[in-house]
């Protein structure tokens, strides 16, 4: 595909198959709707096409933001069907075909949450039809996906894109972005993260004739397996922390515990390199949960560790250099006990009871010692709720989204070259023309 | 000067300034010259002739371990205080009752069952351990770590253990237990239970042998803190006479209660502010009377002022004898100052008590000055 010319909407189509017969066509008319901006004190309608696990969490946190309601729903899949309509709890119609709820005209804004191959037909057609639009990560599937989706966001300026990386609504990630971006960690030079796993990451199938609808990550036609679903999240934590997107990628990976006919693999390990040398090592493998998730984000003067509803900073002991003399002039007193220092300042400290004991009385002077630095804030809500907080605000009242269209396109090219770094063996360099 | 101070009775402290300082080297900076690598490597080092100041710390014992050194040569104070930091890390490896694996470990597992050969830099620690206890009439000991662990004050958050309890633990208690044969250097407990804890000493020797590692390269003016309890402060910064020390009051760590300028000589507290729990209203200091089996009460902090870190540290537990307690020990023992805060009432003041040694003749080149 050619990079500069124009990519005409057959093309793409060509590109953007879709293999499982059931799920819909795409529409194929062109005709680009004024968006439904509503205002501030109207209802943002909103329609949410894939009610499964992930659409489920969206609609749950959506019921809870005032000015927002649900009039549709759309599904393939009949428990999933039932499942949403419950959920929303507003009794929105059902489809099955995206494309009707697309029609409706009294729709302001659209959720997708479908598999990954969907994502990026479903996001221009919601963009034709005028709607503001919030997709799941990854953001898309194939490289040549993402001009075509660049140029629909630039021809529908005014509609929303929101992409759901909700790690950049998450007050704890917030919070540690906001200490990098303080020299907390000094100069990023390294992130470590993994997503380990002891399971075989699929969904329970009733009926096998659902099997690939249900465990679509397991097929290569449809998903870009434990890069997608997991690694987009931890990329998209390295390139906020390191301030850019990746320049290579090498790795590797393979179907080498869980032989039961899935494609995509069951361990991968990649390392993106960074402009500035930076890298970002990561792990993930089904056979093994001792490890669990976390990103650890080193710098030269301290580490941040985020595991999930936990955050923890170590600071680096370095040496501090001078010329001449110093007025000196140091304190003395009982020993000061580092036993909290030692395992990690929390970023997000409990309650500390008056009653409290000597290590709940450390973690309380690490709290206060966060606090003087000025790195600490109150973790109000949920990710999710945050996230699609912030997209309602923005399609009623223009907020700027946590993450749009640049952050996951960049997302979505990492998840795509680590794959085929894993695929091929060899280094990918992201093309010159991006990035 | 030292009239004011009555020897081996109880002093208050008469809000005057007070010095007691034997100064004799010159002012000023004379880095010893170096030998060894420097000899086979004559321009491997861009030395300039620039005093540099080079401050590092390093997490190891539970605590901070500071250390601020002076000299010419960056490179070589940096070395210099990473071997410092290794050697701490070597001494918490083999002395720490934390880590199972450690050799202190291994003798509170087997000691009571066999006789167990020790190596001898622990080995004379124990022993030095021992004679404090003999002459601090048991104040000091080694073997309160069953005590420490039903107060919860190991791996815990502190809890008030019943008097069957501590009944049952003092049994464990006791540096009498405690049998050492020089010749072959082993240790053997004599009853079962016994477990060493060299948590009131093993500090100050580190920070003795940081001072060691220190001199050996040819540093002639640095401090060494271990959590700003143990302090050794070797030589004196450029253009001062000692390092300049804030000794913080007992109730706020960041109100000064007393300067005192230390050249080479060392001090170390004892204090209840930052190891306690609260229970009902009560607070529990982690400092334990090994008579009673109970925390100390009727004292806020403790310092003493001595040569070397391994005896300050040691020292510092004069707090469980309280002043009137101390003073048979400074009658006998040279050389030693005890600075103690007691509470007055139940209001967040303190009186101070400072004795002193009877004999008390510092060498030269030694500096502690003690001002309100």
């Amino acid at each position: 595909m050619d990079e500069q010319g124009e990519v005409t909407r057959r093309e793409f189509l060509k590109t953007a198959t879709t293999a499982t017969a059931v799920l819909v066509l795409p529409r194929l008319s062109e005709g680009a709707s004024q968006p439904g901006v509503a205002s501030s004190n109207s209802t943002v309608n909103y329609g949410i096409i894939g009610t499964g696990t992930e659409g489920c969490t969206l609609l749950r946190a959506l019921t809870r933001i005032s000015g927002a309601q649900c009039v549709a729903t759309c599904d393939i899949y009949p428990p999933n069907q039932k499942k949403g309509i419950e959920t929303a709890g507003s009794n929105p119609q059902l489809y099955e075909d995206y494309r009707r709820l697309l029609d409706r005209k009294d729709i302001d804004a659209v959720l997708i949450a479908t598999p990954l191959h969907l994502h990026a037909l479903m996001l221009l057609d919601t963009l034709s039809a005028g709607k503001h639009v919030f997709v799941e990560k990854s953001m898309f599937f194939k490289e040549e996906e993402e001009i075509p989706i660049r140029k629909a966001a630039a021809a529908h300026s005014k509609q929303v894109v929101q992409v759901g990386l909700q790690r950049r609504s998450d007050a704890l990630y917030q919070c540690a972005i906001d200490m990098i971006r303080a020299g907390a960690v000094g100069k990023v030079m390294f992130v470590r993260a993994q997503w380990h796993r002891n399971s075989d990451w699929r969904r329970p199938v009733p009926d096998p004739k659902y099997e690939r609808l249900i465990n679509w990550r397991m097929y290569r036609e449809y998903s870009g397996g434990l890069m997608a679903e997991l690694a987009s999240h931890q990329i998209d934590v390295a390139n906020w922390a390191i301030g850019a997107e990746p320049i290579s990628v090498v790795g590797t990976g393979g179907i080498d515990y869980w032989k039961d006919g899935r494609e995509t693999c069951d361990n991968a390990q990649t390392i993106f390199e960074y402009p500035g040398g930076q890298k970002l090592v990561w792990s993930s493998i089904l056979c093994n949960a001792h490890y669990d998730f976390n990103e650890q984000i080193m710098g030269d003067r301290g580490t941040i560790e985020i595991t999930l509803g936990k955050g923890l900073f170590y600071t680096e002991h370095v040496a501090k250099v001078s010329q001449g003399a110093t007025k000196e002039s140091w304190w003395a007193g009982a020993t000061v006990t580092e036993l909290a220092k030692q395992q990690g300042l929390p970023i997000f400290p409990e309650t500390v009871p008056p009653d409290e004991g000597f290590f709940a009385r450390e973690n309380r002077y690490a709290r206060e010692w966060l606090m003087r630095h000025g790195y600490r804030t109150i973790p109000e809500n949920d990710a999710w709720y945050e996230e699609l907080t912030n997209f309602i605000a923005s399609v009623r009242d223009s907020k700027p989204v946590a993450c749009g269209l640049d952050q996951g396109i960049a997302d979505a090219r990492a998840v795509i070259y680590g794959n085929r770094a894993i695929d091929t063996g060899r280094k990918v360099f992201w093309p010159k023309t991006i990035g | 000067m030292r009239g004011w101070l009555q020897k081996g009775t109880a002093s208050f402290w008469p809000g005057l300034l007070v010095g007691l300082s034997i100064l004799a080297a010159p002012r000023g900076l004379q880095p010893a010259g170096r030998v060894g690598r420097d000899v086979l490597v004559p321009c491997a080092r861009n030395v300039s002739n620039e005093l540099k100041r080079y401050e590092a710390s390093h997490t190891s014992m539970g605590t901070e371990f500071a250390v601020v050194a002076y000299g010419q040569d960056v490179r070589l104070l940096a070395e210099t205080v990473e071997e410092v930091f290794q050697e701490i890390d070597r001494i918490d490896e083999q002395m720490s009752n934390y880590k199972p694996e450690s050799e202190l470990s291994l003798i509170n597992r087997e000691a009571a069952s066999r006789a167990v050969r020790v190596e001898p830099s622990l080995f004379a620690l124990i022993q030095k351990s021992l004679q404090y206890s003999e002459d601090t009439g048991g104040g000091f000991d080694i073997t309160v770590g069953p005590l420490m662990k039903t107060w919860g004050f190991f791996r815990g958050e502190g809890r008030v253990p019943s008097p069957g309890e501590l009944h049952a633990v003092l049994a464990h208690v006791g540096y009498q237990h405690v049998k050492l044969d020089p010749a072959i250097r082993t240790i053997h407990f004599d009853v079962p239970g016994i477990e060493l804890d060299l948590g009131g000493i093993a500090k100050g020797y580190a920070v003795d042998r940081a001072v060691s590692i220190l001199r050996e390269n040819g540093v002639a003016a640095a401090l060494v803190s271990s959590g700003m309890s143990s302090i050794y402060a070797l030589g004196a910064p450029p253009d001062e006479e000692g390092w300049k020390i804030i000794l913080r009051d007992p109730f706020d760590s960041t109100v000064p209660a007393d300067v005192v300028y230390l050249k080479n000589f060392s001090m170390s507290t004892s204090g209840n502010y930052n190891k306690f729990f609260t229970l009902g209203g009560k607070t529990y200091s982690h400092i334990m009377d090994p008579h009673t089996g109970m925390p100390v009460e009727n004292m806020l902090s403790t310092t003493v002022f001595v040569a070397n870190a391994t005896d300050s540290d040691a020292l510092s537990k004069l707090y469980v004898l309280g002043p009137e307690g101390s003073r048979r020990y400074l009658a006998t023992h040279p050389n030693i100052q005890a600075l103690f805060y007691l509470p007055v009432g139940s209001k967040k003041q303190f009186k101070r008590v400072l004795l002193q040694s009877d004999s008390h003749n510092l060498p030269p080149d030694t500096l502690v000055k003690i001002l309100r």
